[in-house]
């Protein structure tokens, strides 16, 4: 790749991640565009939430929702994917007797240590746009997976694109 | 030096750098010496030594010979034309390995060292090794390390365990059974411990397990992500990652008290991969809180992390040497590749080559050796650098993926 060409990839970029971080203001899903994606709720303050205890339960549901799909590198709940999320709490509203672990999984490309923290990231993203929606912290805990646990075999983005994903465990 | 047969060639910037950072305390008093300039071999055969044909002695001499060359300091020559002769005998006696071992200059008929060893048969491998670092260091001045080890994951049983193989991939032996993800096994100042993020209670934890007992203990199992465990030099802390208070951030915990250091504070962004330098005062690790994960240095106290790489736009796995170099992996030209960097004078090598995936790279005791892991074909196989130019040599020939590779501090 030429310097130049290089340079005005980098430009554009930043512009878009500007954009992002745009996006991120919104405060409520509600009002979003419904274009931009949107790392939870809020900006800053989701990632600042301290998770609660781990459950005691020992009884665990799994593929009971559809996983929540990201994009290559990133932790934002894409507009296309809050649908699912709101059908998890429409689900977590109805069982309050429940908990939820959130499973933050990768694609294989890059370092599996730094992949382990932004399945972490991703888990994290979806459980604040839950308590967004109005589910209670504590019943929400986050488990990353990094990319041990591929959904999908395979060495091309038509594997990726379904392990970069949050899945939903019900715990009781 | 009184002996030397230096030829002197070319050598690169940082090659005196870590020759001079390798070398042993008791250089200054050293009788003879044979010192050469990087990359350059002495020639050793080992046609002198006398081997009893049990299973034991013929053993040794295969783990001797294989350690002697795969030191990076010699080249097994043609008995009769090498520079360097070991003499003496191998045999079993009443159960016990008897070595008597003299290591001569041809040319001179010097004594390098004349020493006798006596083990159970049993540990033929394991005494090998260690008269290969005898031989090392009697010669070159050099501290070998064929008595070293690498722990490692492997998943020859479909499960992702840990295993700790001899330096030379020998004397596989499988250390957790779990049947849970094991993910980045990282050792003990004292070589005694190994810690590592585990599954085995559902969520990723923190472990250490105590080698001569067996021992396993829990060091972390907060909420959320627990990972990324790096014991300090002193022996009294770890450094590690931790999602408790919402977002992946660098702690530090003393292993005594329980007390934790939250050193970062990035909510946008992931940390991951700690490593601390020789003296225990900094800590570098992976941050992508420019948009890409790339290398930081913070002081173990906090404040400010200076971020340490610039080229490259993905750099990750840092490994902090006891030569003061960081080898660390780095996205080139489409594929990842092994590269060591001075942190004070940031000046990068390059040691991969070719158009596959090498990753997750740890220093030998040495400073000269690296293990890391490579990608090829989408299987994981683990191989030594020489950042002195040898060919990356494979480590592990067993079936299975082996990756995460910690070579042992000595």
């Amino acid at each position: 790749m030429s310097e130049k060409k290089y340079w005005i990839q980098v430009s554009v970029v930043m512009l878009m991640s500007a954009m992002l971080v745009a996006g991120c203001r919104t405060r409520d899903p509600a009002d979003a565009d419904g274009v931009s994606p949107v790392r939870g709720v809020g900006a800053t303050d989701i990632y600042g939430q301290p998770l609660g205890e781990r459950f005691a339960g020992d009884q665990y549901l799994e593929g009971q929702f559809e996983p929540v799909y990201y994009a290559y590198d990133s932790a934002q709940i894409d507009a296309a994917e809050r649908a699912k999320l709101e059908s998890v709490a429409d689900y977590l509203r109805q069982n309050p007797q429940v908990d939820l672990i959130v499973e933050g999984h990768c694609d294989e490309r890059g370092s599996r240590e730094y992949n382990l923290a932004l399945g972490e990231r991703r888990a994290l993203a979806a459980r604040a746009y839950l308590i967004g929606l109005g589910i209670e912290s504590d019943r929400l805990q986050t488990k990353s997976f990094g990319f041990e646990r591929p959904a999908v075999d395979g060495h091309d983005e038509s594997a990726w694109r379904y392990n970069r994903r949050a899945e939903f465990v019900i715990s009781y | 030096m009184k002996f030397l047969l230096c030829k002197r060639r070319y050598t690169t910037v940082i090659l005196p750098l870590i020759m001079a950072l390798n070398m042993a305390p008791g250089e200054a008093e050293a009788q003879i010496r044979i010192t050469k300039p990087a990359g350059e071999k002495t020639s050793i055969d080992l046609a002198g030594m006398t081997v009893s044909s049990d299973p034991a002695s013929r053993e040794f001499q295969r783990t001797l010979q294989n350690n002697l060359s795969r030191s990076g300091w010699f080249t097994i020559g043609r008995p009769g034309a090498s520079e360097v002769r070991v003499m003496g005998s191998v045999q079993q006696r009443r159960g016990a390995l008897v070595v008597e071992c003299r290591v001569l200059a041809a040319a001179s008929g010097r004594s390098f060292m004349s020493q006798s060893y006596d083990r159970s048969a049993e540990e033929a491998r394991r005494l090998a090794h260690r008269v290969a670092d005898d031989i090392v260091e009697a010669v070159t001045g050099h501290k070998g390390i064929a008595s070293t080890r690498i722990v490692m994951v492997g998943t020859p049983t479909g499960h992702k365990e840990l295993y700790i193989s001899d330096a030379d991939g020998g004397n596989i032996i499988q250390l957790t059974n779990d049947e849970a993800i094991s993910v980045r096994p990282r050792w003990s100042p004292d070589g005694k411990q190994i810690v590592y993020t585990g599954y085995l209670q559902r969520f990723p934890d923190i472990f250490r397990i105590d080698l001569p007992t067996g021992r396993r203990e829990v060091v972390a199992n907060f909420p959320g992500l627990n990972t990324a465990a790096a014991i300090s030099p002193d022996g009294r802390d770890v450094a590690l990652i931790l999602s408790k208070d919402g977002n992946p951030e660098l702690y530090i915990r003393n292993l005594r008290s329980g007390r934790l250091t939250r050193l970062t504070n990035t909510p946008n962004a992931a940390e991951a991969s700690p490593s601390w330098s020789p003296d225990g005062r900094r800590i570098v690790y992976v941050s992508d809180q420019t948009g890409r994960p790339q290398l930081y240095i913070i002081s173990r106290d906090g404040g400010r992390p200076e971020r340490l790489t610039s080229r490259g736009r993905v750099n990750v796995a840092p490994d902090w040497g006891p030569n003061g170099l960081i080898t660390y992996s780095s996205f080139i030209d489409g594929t990842y590749h092994v590269c060591v960097i001075d942190p004070e004078t940031r000046e990068v090598r390059q040691i991969s080559s070719g158009a596959t995936d090498w990753d997750d790279p740890s220093w030998a005791p040495n400073g000269r050796h690296i293990v890391c892991s490579r990608r090829q074909n989408n299987r994981y196989t683990l191989y030594v650098l020489d950042t002195m130019g040898d060919p990356p040599v494979r480590l592990i020939n067993e079936s299975g993926d082996w990756y995460s590779p910690a070579w042992s501090p000595d």
